[in-house]
């Protein structure tokens, strides 16, 4: 009956938090760590086991303020995981697809019939889009730790949650819209090698996770109180 | 001692409890309470997190390791933990100074 108590709380309070599986099992074994070491220190001072887990579930707070403050850190965790993902993965990409492309297609100019000036400026807001998406990532990343006490866990999960969405957003715009310019100056383009359709099924691929990363980003936030 | 009071200075205690050596949460726990005569009344549930906070500003570093044969998670300061520490207790004493300057019962205010 006793052991129920702890197994209880720890349960419930499991089943309010959201994040990465590894940082919600880890805060988990340290709580019921702890309310095992506060449970012995209580039978020590001669409660009954029933007793002396009540007493130690009582001190280690109500389970709905618990889980809102461990909740705020494991959003900032994943936000945090978020922003490293674009920091690190959008120029990779990029690089990736441009030497790709350098070495498979060739310039632009390389081409048969130069690409219009508007094609080439669509193609360079798309570059820029991703290399700024990553340094603001980056910037984030900085600013996230150098203030991470001076401002509150909520505060800081909800604005990397809303960064890391729209930099999503953008990177993604940023592709549709060379896609569409493609489609459009000429569609032969999209389809015309094999390594380069991979290379954009990968990067795809990737901003597919990066945008799921995001919305469960966005959630973790969310739900803090 | 009230809850909310010691929030705002939880930071500075339990990077004060970490000086010198390297703990898990519960002996953290029992540190700051056996520290305070055990006057300081918060929800031990609140330090994980506020250990959580310590370490994404890089001012503590947690590793697990085996104590008294369970798995545990031990914490301690690094190089900008004992700075972040050092500039809570210059800033807590130029406080108490100031406030103890004028309810201390010394000063003007006293005398009036």
């Amino acid at each position: 009956m006793g052991a129920d108590v702890i197994d209880g709380y720890v349960t419930d309070l499991g089943s309010r938090l959201r994040g990465s599986k590894r940082q919600v099992r880890d805060l988990l074994t340290e709580t019921r760590d702890s309310l095992t070491d506060a449970t012995e220190a209580h039978l020590g001072r001669g409660l009954t086991e029933q007793e002396a887990q009540r007493r130690a579930v009582e001190e280690f707070g109500p389970v709905r303020e618990i889980a809102n403050e461990y909740q705020a850190e494991l959003a900032v965790a994943y936000g945090t995981r978020t922003l490293i993902w674009l920091a690190v993965v959008l120029p990779l990409m990029h690089m990736a697809w441009e030497y790709g492309r350098m070495l498979l297609i060739g310039p632009w100019q390389d081409f048969g019939t130069r690409p219009p000036s508007w094609y080439l400026v669509v193609a360079q807001a798309n570059d820029l889009t991703s290399g700024i998406a990553s340094g603001v990532a980056l910037l984030a990343l900085v600013l996230g730790r150098m203030l991470a006490r001076r401002y509150d866990a909520r505060l800081l999960a909800r604005t990397a949650a809303t960064i890391s969405f729209l930099a999503v957003g953008a990177v993604l715009l940023g592709n549709l819209a060379i896609i569409a310019a493609t489609a459009h100056v000429d569609p032969a383009r999209l389809v015309q090698s094999l390594p380069m359709s991979t290379a954009s099924l990968i990067t795809w691929t990737v901003i597919v996770r990066l945008g799921l990363l995001a919305r469960r980003c966005l959630s973790c936030a969310t739900i803090v109180g | 001692m009230k809850p909310d009071a010691l929030r705002g200075h939880l930071d500075a205690l339990l990077l004060a409890t970490l000086d010198g050596r390297q703990l898990h949460g519960y002996a953290i726990i029992e540190a700051l309470q056996q520290g305070s005569g055990g006057a300081l009344d918060l929800p031990t549930g609140t330090v994980y997190p506020a250990l959580r906070r310590l370490e994404r500003a890089g001012h503590v570093v947690s590793d697990w390791s085996t104590v008294g044969g369970r798995k545990r998670r031990t914490y301690r300061l690094t190089q900008a933990g004992r700075k972040a520490l050092h500039a809570e207790r210059d800033a807590w004493r130029e406080f108490t100074t100031v406030i103890d300057g004028v309810l201390g019962g010394g000063g003007k205010w006293a005398q009036t």
